[in-house]
């Protein structure tokens, strides 16, 4: 048990964490106000986008423990002894190994109903919509829709509620996952 | 969080609360549901206890902000930040939801209504640990306008009824604006069935003796229009729920 810290300094001192990335081990000191995207960016982990930095774009979504997060809004220090995935794990989130072109069923979605343009939102779109494919959400008014049906329009739009696409893709992106989906 | 990353909120400390047993708990009482400051919003809209003792809360969370958002939010934290502009402050006056917190030295027990709304400070040396939802076992809807979905409400209405009581509780039609915390409106009226945005008005008007806040989103006098209409989708989205259960 180390002494409380009374300083300003001394709180600001780098902490020691390690995590899984994208199935590595890693090892870093933190400050303890360091984000988790900006770790992962350090780290060269290149799917995670930053854009809008306060949780609003979705670019920098990774899965954490198996839960979509923002890595903007997550502490680095947070994620101590977590498994983080970014896209590059993509295979283990849709829990399935790519085709002959490389491609997930998801990133093959995506290329044949061409739903990216410039591409920046897509690493966080594929990472988040491969964890709701495997639970999916509940829409509004869903109150009404029992939980184990499978996913609607509804979901779909409720999904990606928290994704911008600057280049206007959702309806090629909504196609995408309702390919997946039928 | 964002609040740090805009650097408008600088503390000097931030306890990580994420690693304490025991606080992701939903649990079903005789008279409450109690929610511990842990639990997600996306737990709490899923759970099965919740949908059925208190719709309102889960009618509510299902229009906050996107499923990856919800799915580290936590219900306490949307409670506490007793932002004007968030869906859940407003429900947990008009549903009566107490707090628990936590000193050093004791446990308290305080009602939404001493802990949210205009100038309501979180108290010095104490952690919010649970909420407690009073059961209701009606049915409940929620509606809201907004710039763009998932995002912060300009008008937002929940109605629930339980037993012949019914609570209608709107955000956004305060009597100050966003930049100051403000207190969400929340009247209790009863009617007869499910009421119509005629009688919602009127109820409204009779409440409404102070005229709300305009900002840059929309005028005081399109928030007064608007409150009654967003009220009445709220209750239709009752009835749906009430007539499919």
């Amino acid at each position: 048990m180390t002494e409380a810290p009374d300083t300003i300094e001394d709180l600001d001192a780098p902490i020691d964490v390690s995590m899984t990335v994208d199935g590595a081990r890693v090892a870093a000191a933190v400050r303890p106000r360091y984000l988790l995207s900006d770790l992962l960016r350090e780290l060269g982990v290149g799917g995670v986008h930053v854009a809008c930095g306060h949780g609003v774009c979705g670019a920098c979504t990774v899965a954490v423990d198996g839960v979509a997060v923002r890595a903007c809004l997550m502490l680095a220090v947070q994620a101590d002894g977590a498994v983080v995935q970014s896209v590059a794990s993509l295979p283990a989130l849709e829990g399935c190994s790519p085709d002959q072109d490389g491609l997930t069923p998801l990133q093959a979605a995506f290329r044949r109903h061409h739903a990216l343009q410039c591409g920046f939102c897509t690493p966080g779109l594929l990472v988040s919509t491969a964890l709701f494919l495997a639970r999916p959400g509940l829409a509004r008014p869903g109150l009404v829709r029992p939980s184990a049906a499978a996913p609607g329009r509804d979901d779909i739009l409720d999904h990606l509620n928290g994704h911008l696409c600057r280049c206007s893709g959702y309806a090629n992106i909504i196609a995408a996952i309702e390919s997946v989906l039928a | 969080m964002p609040l740090l990353n805009a650097r408008i909120e600088r503390p000097r400390l931030i306890i990580d609360i994420n690693r304490i047993p025991g606080l992701d708990r939903i649990e079903l009482l005789p008279a409450y549901i109690r929610m511990g400051a842990l639990v997600r919003q996306e737990e709490a809209l899923r759970s099965p206890v919740v949908r059925k003792y208190s719709a309102g809360v889960a009618a509510a969370l299902a229009w906050v902000a996107n499923p990856v958002v919800r799915s580290r939010g936590t219900v306490i934290g949307n409670l506490v930040t007793n932002s004007p502009g968030a869906e859940l402050p407003a429900v947990a006056i008009a549903l009566g939801a107490e707090f628990v917190l936590q000193y050093p030295d004791r446990v308290e027990t305080l009602a939404a209504t001493d802990l949210l709304g205009m100038n309501k400070k979180l108290p010095r040396g104490a952690m919010v640990t649970h909420v407690l939802w009073p059961c209701r076992t009606g049915p409940a809807g929620f509606y809201e306008v907004a710039r763009r979905e998932g995002h912060a409400p300009v008008v937002s209405a929940m109605v629930s009824e339980s037993q012949g009581d019914w609570r209608v509780a709107l955000s956004g039609v305060c009597a100050t604006g966003l930049s100051s915390p403000t207190m969400a409106r929340v009247f209790a009226r009863q009617f007869p069935r499910v009421p119509n945005n005629v009688e919602l008005a009127d109820a409204l008007a009779a409440d409404l003796t102070d005229p709300p806040f305009g900002d840059l989103h929309s005028s005081a006098r399109y928030r007064v229009d608007v409150a009654p209409i967003v009220s009445q989708r709220a209750a239709e989205r009752m009835s749906l729920r009430a007539s499919a259960a």
